[in-house]
């Protein structure tokens, strides 16, 4: 009986030891310290009252503006409606947002990686980027909703609006635009390969798994010029710096909402083709909009369709930008205007508020 | 009370020793023999774990025990381990167990049927791993731990066993266990299937 006396003396005095299980707190993949700099009154909404400011993790996707973005307006009018509907061309787009803590906290906890469609690459070489947004909160739902441009009527088979319902108010970004400085978080995994998202040429690679990295930006035209030489757009070395991020506090400025806005602005479209789309039968109040007669624009080599488009730019005061293509012809599945059948056709009988001719 | 005098209590609800070689079977070509304390068995083991709330155990066990019908006792030990996962963690348990046993055994023919009570202990072995931590660059304790904790415990099965050939029988066990984890009951289960073997 000697052994069973020490087995039950044993299970006694042992009890239980340090077992966690599934409990206990969850270790963090990294931490993000950030604050925000600048004077907040300076930029605050005229009229805006309790604010509730937090910071948010967006991360980056991938996307290519539209043609009529980037090409050389072939009139006033068009560049006036490009100016009111197209966003940076080299703005910083949104994915998703993953994170939200209070602006106060001054860290953000990450308990989880970017999720695999977010990083662009191949397993052995895959990078994700993301921007720390500061926001008001206005519509007190602990996180930031992110927006999409207006989409105004249509003819034939509407869908409706789509339309996010945000009030959340962008006060900055640390990565807004590849034309301004930026700060990014990355998680890189595996090589790093240099590529077109959200190009660093000139800087350091970033470090394995997560890193805070900075960047001067460049310009519209030296991208445009690169681009034509096959190249990457450049960096300036002197701006470049890459750090783990315990040992970095990423910096945020406040800025004007007008000037940031667009970071919380999901595109509907990333690989710059565009929906063209048949007016609608209720005339549009295009007095009170910003809009345009424009040729159907096209690369080199492609032969553009002999069809004058209505260009309308989404309203002023829309938290995001867009534009939306009216056609006298056309079919909802082609992004070309090239249709075996068409599914509206008014070049003979054009709707009487169309306020463009029909062909150039 | 002596263990003996403890399990003979609950010895009263089995018929007492019946025959410990059956009547010949004409057409058995098996051979089979009672054959004498000790029997060693040994086999496959699943349960519930002991201390991780979900996941099934598996491993292996074996035992000793001693004694002549109806009353017997004997010692146990098994090896089981469990692996789960949420979104932050991976833990595996690593289940030894250890057990004094004593059972109440009725023979009849090549088969025996019993109940046995085990009581003793159970070492878990923890190791925790961090999902998605290897790849956010974690090392160390923030990528892993371990942890080691001694519960006591007890088991109560049923053992089913059948005399197969010459001194060999196949064994299956199994029933309710009880441990003290955190100060606290936690009920599992746990089952053997095996083979034994009678000197």
């Amino acid at each position: 009986m000697a052994p069973l006396k020490y087995l039950a003396l044993a299970s006694a005095l042992a009890g239980c030891g340090d077992l966690e299980g599934f409990g206990g707190e969850v270790t963090a993949l990294a931490t993000i310290r950030f604050e925000a700099t600048g004077d907040f009154e300076a930029v605050r909404v005229p009229g805006a009252t309790g604010e509730q400011l937090r910071v948010a993790l967006v991360w980056a996707e991938q996307w290519l503006p539209e043609a009529m973005c980037i090409l050389p307006p072939e009139s006033p009018e068009v560049g006036a409606a490009v100016a009111a509907g197209c966003r940076n061309p080299l703005s910083f787009s949104p994915d998703r947002v993953t994170d939200n803590v209070a602006l106060g906290d001054g860290e953000l906890v990450l308990t989880a990686l970017p999720a695999a469609d977010l990083m662009v690459g191949d397993v052995t070489a895959r990078v994700a980027y993301a921007s720390l947004v500061i926001y008001d909160d206005r519509d007190e739902t602990g996180t930031l909703e992110l927006g999409r441009a207006r989409r105004f009527p249509q003819g034939g088979f509407d869908p409706g609006p789509d339309v996010v319902p945000t009030r959340d108010v962008i006060y900055g970004a640390s990565f807004v635009a590849m034309t301004e400085p930026d700060t990014r978080l990355a998680f890189r995994e595996g090589d790093y390969l240099e590529s077109g998202f959200y190009p660093r040429r000139g800087c350091g690679v970033p470090l394995p798994a997560f890193s805070v990295l900075s960047a001067g930006g460049f310009s519209f035209a030296q991208a445009i010029a690169a681009t034509a030489a096959g190249m990457l757009p450049s960096q300036d070395p002197a701006t470049c710096a890459e750090a783990k991020p315990e040992d970095t506090v990423v910096r945020i400025p406040f800025r004007v909402p007008a000037e940031v806005q667009e970071v919380g602005c999901d595109q509907r479209r990333e690989d710059s083709t565009v929906r063209y789309r048949q007016p609608p039968d209720e005339p549009l109040d295009l007095a009170n909009l910003t809009y345009a007669c424009a040729k159907i624009p096209a690369f080199g080599g492609e032969t553009p369709p002999d069809l004058i488009q209505l260009l309308v730019a989404s309203p002023a005061d829309d938290r995001c930008k867009g534009l939306t293509h009216y056609t006298l012809f056309g079919c909802d599945e082609s992004e070309n205007l090239t249709c075996d059948v068409p599914e509206w056709d008014f070049r003979a009988n054009p709707p009487a508020w169309w306020p463009c001719p029909v062909s150039p | 009370m002596s263990l003996r005098g403890a399990f003979a209590f609950v010895a009263l609800s089995v018929t007492s020793a019946a025959a410990q070689e059956g009547p010949p079977i004409p057409s058995d070509s098996f051979d089979w023999r009672a054959g004498e304390s000790p029997t060693i068995d040994g086999g496959l083991v699943v349960g519930f774990p002991t201390a991780l709330p979900t996941g099934m155990s598996k491993g292996l066990g074996g035992g000793v025990t001693f004694g002549d019908c109806p009353l017997r006792w004997g010692a146990r030990a098994a090896w089981v381990t469990a692996t789960e996962s949420t979104a932050a963690w991976e833990v595996t348990h690593s289940d030894l167990r250890l057990r004094l046993t004593g059972s109440a055994q009725h023979d009849a023919g090549r088969g025996s049927l019993g109940v046995r009570l085990g009581a003793g202990g159970t070492l878990v072995h923890e190791s925790r791993v961090r999902n998605q931590g290897e790849r956010a660059g974690l090392m160390g304790d923030a990528l892993a731990t371990s942890a080691f904790a001694f519960v006591p415990a007890v088991d109560l099965e049923a053992v089913v066993g059948l005399h197969v050939i010459r001194s060999w029988l196949v064994v299956v066990s199994g029933g309710p266990s009880l441990a003290i984890v955190d100060g606290a009951p936690r009920w599992s289960w746990t089952a053997q299937l095996g083979v034994a073997w009678r000197r």
